[in-house]
């Protein structure tokens, strides 16, 4: 694995001058942010770049920082800082979760959330966990911002709403709800690989612990990540000791998704892992909702 | 496309042109000698072996370009020992027969080197997690982690 010849290299320092790289760039233009995965598909050559813009030297896209309005993450945040970032415990700590199980040390001194959800990789941990939070996606071009519903955001796999011109700013995250919890668990071959599935789910509770609203997303899905509208409806009313209930919830929700039979698992497997991994970061969305874990 | 770049590898400086597509881990390996770090996989990203410090934080080399390290301090496993003495790391390999072939040892050591660094006190399942991403086809990994575990204790 070798990359193809690549013309033109570009480390701006700040996200005007990555903006202005990307402006009218052509096809051939890439930003490149952790590059876990892009670096892959660049020596495969399935993707062969004549011009580089690196974000890794643009200072404001990275970091975590809580203020009334909410949490934003910023593009270039390695998973590394998110899986250890304070300000996404309890409500937000299924992206500590996610963050925490990528790959290796080593994708994660590296690997970015923002390369992460612009990529889309379908088996990726990042986008099903940013859908059950209910994330908005910043982007940036030189004409101007706008945000997007991560729902929006993420398309069929490696497709997403970024324009070729946009950069991702970064993930925001509305200011958490009182007694809100999530949590994040995936199930593959080979320990904190690319998983067969992965689920996400965000909760919240009144003040008597039964669940008021939930978000449930899937990933490892051949369509793409997935919310599983059936399941979120039935996990309202559930509290914590209600096991049966979520189990069911997830079996229900089972139906509902498109969960492919391919070399690593039959659908009926994927079902059986939706609703074990559901049950399961369920219980520990209860307990962060409720101030434990 | 040549690009001109300037990169501190184990404290020395070294001003280079290269092509804008040479892997970081070549440019150690073949164009500053450096072949203590190793490619055990076939560039892949998945075995470990060519892990060295960007900037003191463990990553895999072939997972770069040259051109990302331009003004950046690059840390390989010809930089672990000092002044002649080999690191607690390296000498506690020794000790408890942490490798036998040795091919995957230079990408565990700075990949461990820095894990250490941030967990002085690690558990057996927080080393084996640290682990996760450096092959090992020899020892099946009890040697290493009995290794690291006393490295761990020497460095406090």
């Amino acid at each position: 694995m070798y990359p193809a010849p690549i013309d033109r290299y570009s480390a701006p320092a700040t996200l005007g001058e990555a903006l202005a790289l990307l402006a009218g760039a052509g096809d051939d233009t890439l930003c490149i942010a952790g590059g876990m995965s892009l670096m892959q598909a660049i020596k495969a050559r399935t993707v062969k770049p004549r011009h580089l813009i690196d974000l890794n030297g643009v200072a404001e896209l990275a970091g975590v920082r809580a203020a009334p309005d909410g949490v934003s993450i910023g593009a270039m945040t390695r998973y590394t800082e998110i899986a250890r970032a304070p300000e996404l415990r309890g409500a937000y700590e299924a992206l500590c979760d996610a963050a925490a199980h990528v790959g290796d040390r080593q994708v994660r001194n590296r690997g970015t959330l923002g390369g992460s959800l612009c990529w889309n990789y379908l088996a990726a941990c990042s986008p099903p966990t940013c859908l059950a939070l209910g994330a908005s996606i910043e982007l940036a071009a030189a004409g101007g911002r706008r945000s997007v519903a991560i729902d929006e955001f993420l398309g069929t796999p490696l497709e997403t709403a970024r324009r070729p011109d946009e950069v991702l700013v970064a993930v925001r995250l509305p200011p958490a709800p009182p007694r809100a919890g999530s949590a994040y668990k995936k199930w593959g071959l080979v320990t904190d690989a690319l998983p067969v599935l992965g689920v996400a789910v965000f909760l919240q509770c009144d003040a008597s612990g039964a669940c008021t609203a939930a978000r449930v997303g899937v990933g490892g899905l051949a369509a793409g990540p997935k919310r599983a509208a059936a399941t979120e409806q039935a996990l309202v009313g559930c509290r914590a000791a209600d096991t049966e209930r979520i189990a069911a919830a997830f079996a229900a929700g089972a139906a509902g998704l498109p969960l492919q039979s391919d070399i690593w698992a039959t659908t009926e497997y994927r079902q059986l892992l939706f609703r074990d991994l559901g049950t399961q970061v369920v219980a520990t969305a209860f307990a962060r909702a409720s101030g434990g874990q | 496309m040549d690009t001109r770049i300037s990169v501190t590898v184990n404290g020395v400086r070294h001003d280079r042109q290269v092509p804008i597509r040479l892997l970081l881990v070549d440019f150690l390996r073949d164009h500053l000698a450096l072949t203590g770090t190793h490619v055990a996989c076939t560039y892949e990203g998945v075995c470990g072996a060519c892990t060295v410090q960007l900037d003191g934080k463990a990553v895999k080399s072939c997972m770069l370009l040259a051109v990302q390290a331009n003004g950046r301090t690059v840390t390989t496993i010809e930089g672990l020992a000092k002044d002649g003495r080999l690191h607690p790391l390296q000498e506690a390999f020794n000790e408890h027969h942490a490798l036998q072939c040795g091919y995957c040892t230079a990408g565990i050591l700075m990949n461990a080197e820095e894990f250490l660094r941030e967990h002085p006190r690690p558990t057996d399942d927080e080393i084996r997690h640290a682990l996760v991403g450096n092959l090992c086809r020899c020892t099946g990994y009890a040697h290493i982690v009995e290794a690291v575990r006393d490295a761990a204790a020497k460095l406090r």
